[in-house]
């Protein structure tokens, strides 16, 4: 079977399209192939006919005539002057003739060479020509196989541009969430500002309403003198209820003769006998300030007392009363 | 299927140009006188000038005066053999000519006035005119087209695909495709 592109070549070679060096080549191409060779008189055979498709025209009768003419030459006759010396160089044209067939032999031989080293150059040319057809037979594979290979990547981007838009989209959700919960934590921490505000101020408030029942738990006593002796001294008290201690402060209370001690009661109408608050120190005359626990538990202090009693006190009041406050 | 080779115009044909390549000048105006007038119409066609058809009908047969030992019946008939040969002559006119195509179509018209009608009434040759032309018919007219071109215009692929504005694989293929079946139409009327 001949391949289109072979058949192409040859009507390009029976056309006379084709450079020397290319009829050279398809001839011999085809004196080696039998069936092309078969398609070579066939094709020849059918372009040949179409010249029977134009008009017949009377050619020039005379031209066999012309021809023959021509060929043969115009005969001249040779000058007899001539003849003797013709004679004398008739070897020259047998000379010619055999360095013409020298020539020829070499010519001939010469052809040969060429056409065998064309033979020659046409397989090494067909099989380049092969291998050309085979490298891109190969490329044209590996081209296919790298398209396949893009589109398949394509595919995969495309994927990974969904998952990417897809993964964006949650993004963008997750963001709003975030936002939102940022929004709704600085709400709340707004909230948790104006209720700490709120719990400052209710501490306050209740520090205010303690201070005010603290207040209310304390009582406070001028304590004033009962003997002339004393009457320059005075003193005041400050009784904690609820804490159940108090301080005392005393102002120009000379002080105790030897062998005596200023002692401080508090009086509790719940019990039958002052109770008794410690011995005070009273070092000089002038500003003593202590404080002082009760030494059995009082429900209520009703008024408070400075007795001078001996050295170390009393269980009860047992010397003169000086100073009282209630 | 039955070659052209075969048919007895063409044996007679082969045995004419046996004889010129012994010298048989009686022989050679008997082969002129058969194939001229075709050679001449087609020389004619294709140079569109009478006095250069007439000198390439003298080259082509000059050459066949000279080479007829080069014929080989197995591998052509003596028709093929000679119109190539002219063909040839006329296409290396043509190359060198470089005739316009508007000279070539002016004189194609002068070229109905001139026929030969004498010769067509050759029985056989009237037949075979026929018998091409109604094959030449039958093949799709852009085939034949770039056929035309190819064979009487002497046009190369390249030309005629610029000529015709078409791609040159497309030209190779319209004038492949064209002479195969002009073959097969050729060969199922033989």
């Amino acid at each position: 079977m001949i391949d289109e592109q072979t058949q192409e070549l040859v009507l390009q070679y029976l056309l006379g399209e084709l450079e020397p060096s290319q009829m050279e080549a398809v001839r011999t191409q085809i004196e080696s192939d039998a069936e092309l060779q078969t398609f070579v008189t066939e094709m020849e055979e059918t372009l040949g006919s179409i010249a029977y498709s134009v008009q017949p025209m009377a050619a020039p009768p005379d031209i066999p005539q012309r021809i023959l003419r021509a060929e043969k030459g115009p005969v001249r006759p040779v000058p007899e002057a001539r003849r003797s010396r013709i004679a004398a160089f008739n070897f020259i044209p047998w000379a010619l003739a055999a360095c013409l067939a020298i020539a020829c032999i070499l010519l001939g031989v010469d052809r040969e060479r060429i056409r065998e080293g064309l033979s020659k150059e046409l397989a090494a040319l067909r099989e380049t020509n092969a291998q050309t057809s085979k490298a891109l037979a190969q490329l044209q594979q590996k081209s296919a196989d790298s398209e396949k290979g893009i589109a398949a990547a394509r595919e995969r981007s495309a994927g990974l541009e969904n998952e990417l838009a897809a993964l964006n989209q949650k993004n963008a959700e997750a963001q709003a969430k975030l936002s939102g919960l940022k929004q709704k934590a600085a709400e709340q921490e707004q909230t948790l500002a104006d209720l700490r505000q709120r719990d400052a101020d209710s501490q306050k408030e209740l520090a205010a309403l303690r201070e005010r029942n603290l207040l209310s738990e304390v009582k406070v006593a001028i304590l004033k003198a009962q003997v002339a002796k004393y009457q320059q001294a005075n003193g005041i008290v400050v009784w904690d209820a609820d804490r159940r201690t108090g301080v005392v402060q005393l102002d120009k209370l000379p002080p105790p003769a030897p062998g005596k001690d200023y002692q401080l009661w508090v009086i509790d109408p719940s019990q039958t006998l002052p109770v008794s608050a410690g011995v005070l120190s009273v070092p000089s005359v002038g500003l003593i300030r202590t404080s002082f626990h009760p030494t059995q538990p009082v429900q209520s202090a009703a008024a408070f007392a400075i007795s001078v009693e001996k050295s170390g006190g009393s269980m009860k009041p047992e010397g003169q009363i000086i100073l009282v406050g209630k | 299927m039955t070659r052209l080779a075969d048919d007895p115009e063409s044996k007679f044909e082969a045995s004419l140009i046996s004889r010129i390549a012994d010298g048989d000048e009686s022989a050679f105006a008997t082969f002129y006188q058969r194939l001229s007038s075709s050679l001449y119409g087609m020389a004619y066609r294709m140079l569109n000038d009478a006095k250069e058809a007439e000198d390439v009908l003298q080259e082509g047969f000059t050459y066949i005066w000279r080479r007829a030992g080069s014929f080989d019946p197995s591998r052509s008939t003596p028709f093929a053999w000679a119109v190539m040969i002219v063909r040839n002559k006329a296409i290396d006119r043509l190359r060198v000519r470089q005739r316009s195509e508007r000279l070539r179509e002016r004189a194609e018209q002068s070229l109905v006035q001139q026929r030969d009608e004498s010769s067509a009434e050759q029985p056989a040759l009237r037949e075979r005119t026929a018998i091409v032309r109604s094959a030449l018919q039958q093949i799709p007219q852009e085939q034949r087209e770039a056929l035309e071109l190819a064979f009487f215009g002497g046009l190369t692929h390249e030309e005629i695909a610029d000529r015709l504005t078409a791609p040159l694989g497309t030209i190779k293929a319209r004038i492949r495709r064209g002479l195969l079946k002009l073959r097969d139409f050729l060969q199922e009327e033989t």
